[in-house]
């Protein structure tokens, strides 16, 4: 809704981006790449998670976009991310990595991020993407899609049977995969290197089909982990079952 | 000459008149009982004929028998001309021996009048103890009793003892048969204590149970001399069980000890022939002698050298006393005295090494237990000690790996870095010096540079042996400078499945050789389009074909190779892989194979 009521007010469809990266130079090559894209606003562009923080608690104006940076000098990047998720929830968190590896990067979608950028991108690459990403379209590569199967491949949605303290639905209901057959058909053919057109080819549906599953995996990947962590913080007897 | 007795009370009739018959001469006379036939008609054997005479003052109204200690060795009975009883073959000698057991018999009720006789008839043969002892004549209840009570101790006892003898011999032989002590290589050792215990036992219970064999397998006088070889080895066997008990089969003195008991053994069985057959019977008398000589002179030595130490020792020392008093005894009451009738101590005597060897038995057994308990304790805590040894060695073992893998993976970056984005910076600062590159060039190898750098990292997390994984992270990684040169990338590649006999290096290595192929297109081949064909090979899909396909301008792959493609080929090389490189304008293959 409120991020319904932004593009209302905004009227002319431009997203705005805050931009947090510690290096100066590649700060303002994320800056100026936002920048000269008619459709992108910057925000600001700031260098740490302190920044970042005094921003957002100072700004109540909308943020589409979050453009950070993982290391940064005073803490992570994901910090950032859920802070700005839980001052913002209509922002659409992406990552700047350097290699786009898959440890970071799935760390990132669990946090909350719905992409990642590199760092040697062009500019028009990156406006692209923060662009595809604002219309639904997630990146990922071959080898977080091979981590992500392998993972998650026998998991399931929610936590085991005998945590929940009043089950009240079938065990077929609620037991089930975290990943749907479809989901992981679509994941084995991009870990084979297939790009999103050729497995919508291959699947027979459209590219806007592959699209959505693979921003639904980053959704279920994100809620996912916050449910791995509660159930293990009430495992490990930091929060009471109930709670 | 007739016994006057009063009806109900028991009478022993210890004259006869007596009419004997040796090698046709007949003689007659009165005759005192018991009449011992070896002691009067030395080497002959014959018959006798002996009639007992006795009264009763009235005729008695309770049941009568007669109770005959030994008779024999084939005999007849007669009471008032009815006869009562008879065993064996009167007429010809050595066969059956019935004078071992003593005899009762019942007397027929109305048989008895107040003037009776008696008649007996006996076969004797040479040295056999025939003869007939005195005769016990009375109510049934009190001779049935004298010779249940004869009986039991000469024949019930003897089978017994014989029994106790053979289950001792049978278990101490089964004891050396199994008990191998194989520490020596080759060289199985037994425990002859086993061996001597069993061979002794086993000849002691032949001699025993001679007391209840009416009817040998042998004829006389074999058989007898059987029993008195059994006699003789049982005492050697014995002495030679002491010398293993003792501890002292190595002495050298030994040696005439194991020469001493074998003339005796070779002397027993002439010694019974002198006595049965030639009616020489201190032959037998003094090879008994020796015997108990024999033994007396071991029991001294064993005494002296053992001190009797210990409890084994005593035991033995115990065993070997009673059994020489006994013997003697029974030497002088049946070879040397005139005592006919009656049993031999001995047998029963002769049970206390049964029992020494049973404690030797026990006692090993509970020397092997403690010992064997001991060493598991010992084995036990050496385990755990090990064990914690392992525990405290664990980690470090673990932390050498992880240090091992360590420097392996770095290793690999290092290789990694120098053939690639070393390579690349390198070219890039070369180029930046003589000034000659255009910016494309430069461009051109600088991504080069990052893009070795990405891959490289990549490879870290590739699972050896997954090409299919390699293929797509690759195109991940390049695709986007395909697109900026305007090449159309085609990707046909099948699942793959892993190919074990690429390890990590080898993925490094292939990844190289790719990456080159690629690099050649995007830089030199002014190609429109990409192909990448991946296959499997092979019936269990073990091996792998790689053709990276272009529609470029070609080059002349009869030529001496460029660096990049000299390298692709030295890679392959490296890792075992097939390479193989066609090109005509339009179209040049780049295949590589894995059997």
């Amino acid at each position: 809704m409120l991020w319904a009521q932004s593009k209302r007010d905004r009227g002319n469809n431009v997203w705005r981006v805050l931009v947090v990266e510690d290096d100066p130079d590649m700060r303002e090559f994320f800056a100026a790449s936002v920048t000269r894209c008619a459709a992108l606003e910057l925000a600001a562009s700031l260098g740490t998670v302190a920044d970042a923080r005094d921003w957002l608690n100072q700004h109540t104006a909308p943020v589409d976009v979050l453009l950070t940076d993982l290391g940064l000098p005073d803490g992570s990047g994901l910090e950032v991310i859920r802070m700005a998720l839980r001052l913002h929830p209509q922002c659409e968190p992406l990552v700047i990595s350097m290699f786009g590896d898959e440890d970071n990067v799935l760390a990132s979608i669990e946090a909350g991020a719905l992409g990642y950028i590199h760092k040697d991108s062009t500019p028009d690459d990156i406006a692209r993407t923060i662009l595809d990403m604002r219309e639904g379209a997630s990146p990922i590569s071959p080898m977080i899609a091979r981590r992500v199967l392998s993972k998650y491949r026998s998991q399931f949605a929610d936590p085991p049977p005998s945590f929940r303290a009043h089950p009240t639905a079938p065990e077929a209901e609620t037991a089930r995969p975290l990943l749907s057959p479809r989901e992981q058909d679509v994941l084995a053919l991009i870990a084979r290197g297939f790009s999103y057109s050729e497995v919508a080819r291959l699947q027979a549906v459209t590219v806007h089909t592959i699209r959505t599953h693979i921003r639904n995996l980053y959704a279920k990947l994100s809620v996912h982990s916050k449910t791995e962590a509660v159930f293990e913080a009430t495992r490990m007897g930091l929060l009471p079952p109930h709670s | 000459m007739a016994a006057q007795g009063v009806a109900g009370q028991t009478q022993q009739l210890q004259q006869a008149n007596a009419t004997t018959t040796t090698a046709g001469t007949t003689t007659q006379g009165v005759v005192s009982l018991p009449y011992h036939w070896d002691k009067r008609h030395k080497g002959q054997a014959g018959q006798a004929r002996f009639e007992l005479q006795f009264d009763l003052d009235s005729l008695p109204t309770e049941s009568y028998g007669i109770y005959l200690p030994r008779l024999g060795n084939a005999y007849a009975i007669w009471l008032n001309g009815h006869l009562l009883q008879h065993n064996g073959d009167l007429a010809s000698g050595n066969g059956a021996d019935f004078a071992k057991a003593p005899r009762y018999v019942d007397i027929t009720p109305g048989l008895l009048q107040r003037h009776n006789q008696i008649v007996i008839q006996i076969r004797a043969d040479v040295g056999r103890r025939g003869g007939l002892a005195p005769v016990t004549v009375g109510p049934e209840s009190e001779v049935r009793t004298l010779h249940r009570s004869d009986h039991q101790w000469r024949i019930t006892g003897s089978v017994a003892v014989a029994i106790a003898n053979l289950l001792v011999a049978l278990i101490a032989l089964a004891l050396w048969a199994t008990q191998v002590d194989n520490s020596i290589p080759g060289k199985p050792q037994r425990d002859c204590l086993y061996l001597f215990a069993g061979l002794a036992e086993l000849s002691w219970a032949l001699r025993v149970a001679d007391a209840a064999i009416e009817q040998p397998p042998l004829d006389w006088p074999w058989w007898g001399m059987l029993t008195i070889a059994a006699l003789t080895a049982w005492v050697c066997s014995m002495v030679l069980f002491c010398v293993e008990v003792a501890g002292w089969r190595r002495l050298a003195s030994l040696t005439w000890l194991r020469r001493w008991l074998a003339v005796l053994m070779a002397t027993s069985l002439p010694a019974g022939y002198l006595a049965m057959v030639t009616g020489k019977p201190v032959a037998l008398t003094l090879q008994y002698a020796a015997l108990a000589t024999t033994a007396l002179v071991f029991l001294a030595r064993f005494l002296i050298r053992t001190r009797i130490a210990t409890l084994q020792h005593k035991i033995v020392a115990a065993a070997i006393l009673l059994n020489i008093g006994v013997g003697i005894r029974d030497l002088v009451a049946f070879r040397l005295s005139e005592s006919y009738g009656g049993n031999t101590w001995m047998r029963y005597s002769s049970l206390m090494f049964g029992v020494a060897l049973a404690y030797i038995v026990l006692a090993r057994l509970h020397q092997a237990t403690t010992q064997a308990r001991d060493l598991l304790k010992h084995m036990e805590d050496r385990i755990a000690r090990k064990e914690a040894e392992l525990q405290l060695l664990y980690p470090r073992m673990e932390e050498l790996a992880r240090d091992h893998e360590r420097s392996a993976e770095r290793s690999r970056i290092l290789r990694d870095m120098h053939d690639g984005v070393g390579s690349h910076i390198s070219t890039a600062i070369r180029q930046l010096q003589n000034g000659k590159a255009s910016h494309d060039d430069m461009l051109h190898t600088l991504s080069d540079a990052l893009d070795q750098l990405k891959l490289s990292i990549d490879a870290m997390h590739l699972q050896p042996g997954d090409v299919g994984a390699l293929l797509a992270n690759m195109r991940y990684r390049l695709e986007s400078r395909f697109l900026a040169c305007g090449i159309e990338l085609q990707w046909d590649v099948a699942e793959l499945a892993p190919i074990t006999r690429l390890d990590a290096h080898a993925m490094g290595q292939l990844q190289f050789m790719l990456f080159e192929a690629f690099s050649n297109v995007l830089q030199h081949a002014h190609a429109s389009m990409l192909r990448v064909v991946a296959l499997p090979l092979g019936p269990a899909n073990q091996g792998l074909q790689l053709q990276i396909i272009d529609n470029g301008v070609g080059y002349d792959s009869d030529a001496p190779p460029r660096n990049g493609l000299r390298s692709m080929q030295n890679r392959a090389q490296a890792i075992g892989v097939v390479l193989r490189l066609s090109s005509v304008p339009g179209r040049s293959v780049v295949e590589i194979r894995t059997d």
